[in-house]
């Protein structure tokens, strides 16, 4: 039931951050989501008793409810001064209808009691596919770096609420392994994002010196 | 064994560690070169005692060789030798003529040894969540390599190959969940069930619907990776902004890194399902990125995004003669990718030259190459022609293996179709670089690639090196190599 609504939770937020057009709340609706699943896992780990999963629920809120939305604010909102998105291929209603029929297309193609009963929560499945669709539909939409980065992000999201509700016994050091990668994922990301503004901020700098006079 | 493998992993990280010697390109280069030879010569040992043993286990199946892995373990690491040679005489170049800092020179052989070893790693390793994190490690390392130089279009190529390719990669990860869901309801314990060990084992009690769905996704996932249409668009852009070097590394190392993991979500899929499901999958996909990659060949324009093309073509090729299957069909698949890891290693490392000597990579403006550049430019036009399937050459006979494999099943249409993509393909591809070789040259801006002696000798090394093993493998298969791939093909179907 907890795990259910924190999935739920979770696809609200991704929503919203499909209806937001301010940076630097894709970062807090992302981290709120991060926070959210790491309750979800913590919610399984008691369930389980295990002290992997634990552990795992630890990793969680720490990288990706703390570290990885702390590190986007600072290292690139602030710093680039990024305040809001305008670079949106759809309008923003059409966005949001096409988010709905995905979640629903999501539902359709899986229905919970087709699934053996070995899952958790089973419904929290269909409900982590429309977020792995969702995230990949932020990802079309936007045309910014930071906004295709965050949709990323919450794709990475509804695949490990999806793997904590199937597969909760997946080995740890795999997890782990996974981690790891994301980390060096998003760091090289950031610094991606910021050349590429950078580099486009000085080009728009030189193109209005050569139109003065 | 153990010691073979870590060999085999570690030592391509002594370019990187050398970097702490000094800050001139010189050093880590002999290191690069010292660490390649030495990781493909370890690679040589282990297939002979993979061959002589059956397989190799240790610490739970996260350390597992058998004769494909030990199969691409040979083809991959000597893709790093050769482009190990080459980074080293590249980057000196680069050095001396100031296109790139210190600090990037230190950054390249730090991310290129990470990238050599994540690559050799993943066909060692036993676990498929391990050889995930494993694969997208290395993608990481490469995006760095490929964003090196730092320029808009160098950054826009490393974004747009970061964020395809990691979407991928998730999708590839769910492929993995799938995979041992499917497991779910046999007892065992956890760490053993995403062995590729346990799985084999236990193929036919897997659960068919999820282990469709896996296959599926890896195919989608991965195929980012290998760049299967119609997830091929980052490919095209970081092959033609990367250093030299590293195009050679993509496209001969990474991409058949991607390809070895959909082989062996593939053997899974044939034991559970039977090979009707996956047959479909391959051929459809194998055909369209044939298709699309022979079509951008046609199109011509830039050199190295044709050289990418051109791996895109091959590995469709690659995914047809999967399709195709059987004994003849799985042959043929392991024979090209080995012959197009070596004979687009020396297109790519030649296309280095002329990147340095023409400062261009507009296939219109590099002419008279032969008389500018002898031997960049004999390695172009020789590669090209190993490359597109000319007769001397070990592309030559994989390719007809595959057409062979299958006119050998009962529908001739599609080894029709084939072999129709295969000589549109050879066609354009010779149009263009014929153009580069021929002609008068430019009176002025040509400069020599390579300023020193010694960095002429590293660059030529892998030019001629490769080309000779390409000749010789269209003429004669070693005794151990046909082995090593027969037995090969008996892991993977």
């Amino acid at each position: 039931m907890l795990l259910t609504l924190s999935a739920v939770l979770m696809l609200l937020a991704a929503f919203a951050c499909l209806g937001s057009k301010l940076f630097n709340r894709y970062v807090a609706y992302y981290g709120f989501q991060s926070v959210t699943l790491s309750f979800a896992t913590g919610v399984v780990a008691a369930h389980f008793g295990s002290g992997e999963l634990w552990a795992l629920a630890a990793l969680t809120l720490a990288l990706k409810g703390v570290a990885i939305p702390l590190a986007t604010r600072r290292l690139l909102l602030q710093r680039l001064e990024l305040r809001r998105d305008v670079a949106l291929s759809t309008g923003l209603s059409t966005t949001l209808i096409i988010g709905a029929l995905l979640t629903a297309f999501a539902f359709l193609v899986i229905q919970p009691r087709d699934l053996p009963a070995g899952a958790v929560t089973s419904s929290a499945v269909p409900l982590s596919t429309a977020m792995v669709l969702l995230g990949g539909l932020v990802m079309v939409v936007r045309r910014h770096t930071v906004a295709q980065l965050i949709g990323w992000l919450i794709t990475e999201n509804g695949v490990f609420l999806g793997a904590i509700t199937l597969v909760s016994t997946f080995p740890f050091i795999v997890e782990a392994g996974v981690f790891l990668d994301l980390v060096a994922a998003v760091l090289i990301m950031v610094v991606f994002v910021s050349g590429i503004t950078r580099r486009l901020a000085e080009a728009t700098a030189t193109e209005l010196r050569e139109l003065r006079g | 064994m153990t010691v073979l493998v870590a060999l085999v992993v570690l030592l391509p990280l002594l370019g990187g560690l050398a970097i702490s010697t000094g800050t001139r390109a010189r050093g880590p280069g002999a290191a690069a070169i010292a660490g390649g030879t030495g990781s493909f010569a370890s690679a040589l040992v282990l297939a002979a005692r993979v061959l002589a043993a059956g397989h190799f286990e240790a610490l739970d199946g996260f350390l597992y060789v058998d004769p494909l892995g030990a199969f691409f373990t040979v083809v991959v690491s000597l893709v790093v030798l050769l482009a190990s040679f080459s980074s080293a005489a590249y980057l000196r170049s680069e050095e001396a003529s100031g296109e790139l800092t210190g600090l990037q020179v230190r950054l390249y052989f730090v991310f290129f040894s990470l990238f050599a070893s994540g690559m050799l790693a993943v066909f060692l390793t036993g676990n498929l969540g391990l050889l995930w994190v494993l694969v997208e490690g290395s993608t990481l390392a490469s995006v760095v390599l490929v964003g090196l130089e730092a320029e808009a279009r160098s950054l826009e190529a490393a974004w747009k190959y970061v964020i395809i390719s990691s979407f991928g990669v998730t999708i590839a990860l769910v492929a993995t969940l799938f995979l041992f869901y499917a497991g779910s309801h046999l007892h065992s314990t956890s760490g053993q069930r995403l062995t590729w060990i346990y799985l084999f084992a236990h193929a036919r009690s897997l659960a068919p619907t999820s282990v469709k769905l896996a296959f599926l996704l890896a195919v989608v996932g991965y195929g980012t990776k290998v760049g299967l249409v119609p997830m091929h668009s980052w490919l095209p852009d970081a092959h033609s902004e990367a250093p030299s070097p590293v195009s050679a590394m993509l496209s001969a190392g990474l991409l058949t890194t991607g390809m070895y993991a959909i082989i062996r979500f593939r053997s899974i899929a044939v034991l559970t399902l039977g090979s009707s499901y996956e047959e479909t999958v391959l051929l459809f996909f194998g055909f369209l990125t044939a298709f699309i990659g022979v079509m951008f060949l046609v199109v011509g324009g830039n050199y190295k995004r044709l050289f990418a093309y051109s791996s895109i073509e091959h590995m469709g090729i690659v995914a047809i003669a999967l399709g195709f299957g059987g004994m003849l069909g799985v042959y043929g698949a392991l024979l090209q990718l080995l012959t197009h890891a070596i004979g687009k290693s020396v297109l790519f490392l030649s296309s280095g030259h002329v990147v340095l000597g023409y400062r261009t990579r507009e296939a219109s403006e590099v002419r008279g190459l032969l008389s500018a550049l002898p031997l960049g430019g004999g390695a172009v036009l020789l590669a090209s022609l190993a490359v597109a399937g000319s007769p001397p050459f070990g592309v030559f006979l994989s390719e007809l293996t595959i057409v062979r494999a299958g006119f050998a099943r009962d529908d001739p249409a599609l080894p029709g179709l084939l072999l129709l993509l295969l000589v549109i393909g050879f066609a354009s591809l010779l149009a263009t670089t014929l153009a580069m070789v021929t002609g008068s040259q430019p009176t002025q801006g040509i400069r020599p690639p390579y300023p020193t002696r010694s960095s002429r000798f590293l660059a030529a090394v892998p030019l001629l090196g490769g080309l000779g093993a390409l000749a010789l493998l269209g003429l004669w298969i070693p005794g151990g190599l046909n082995e090593l791939i027969v037995r090969s093909v008996r892991v993977a179907s």
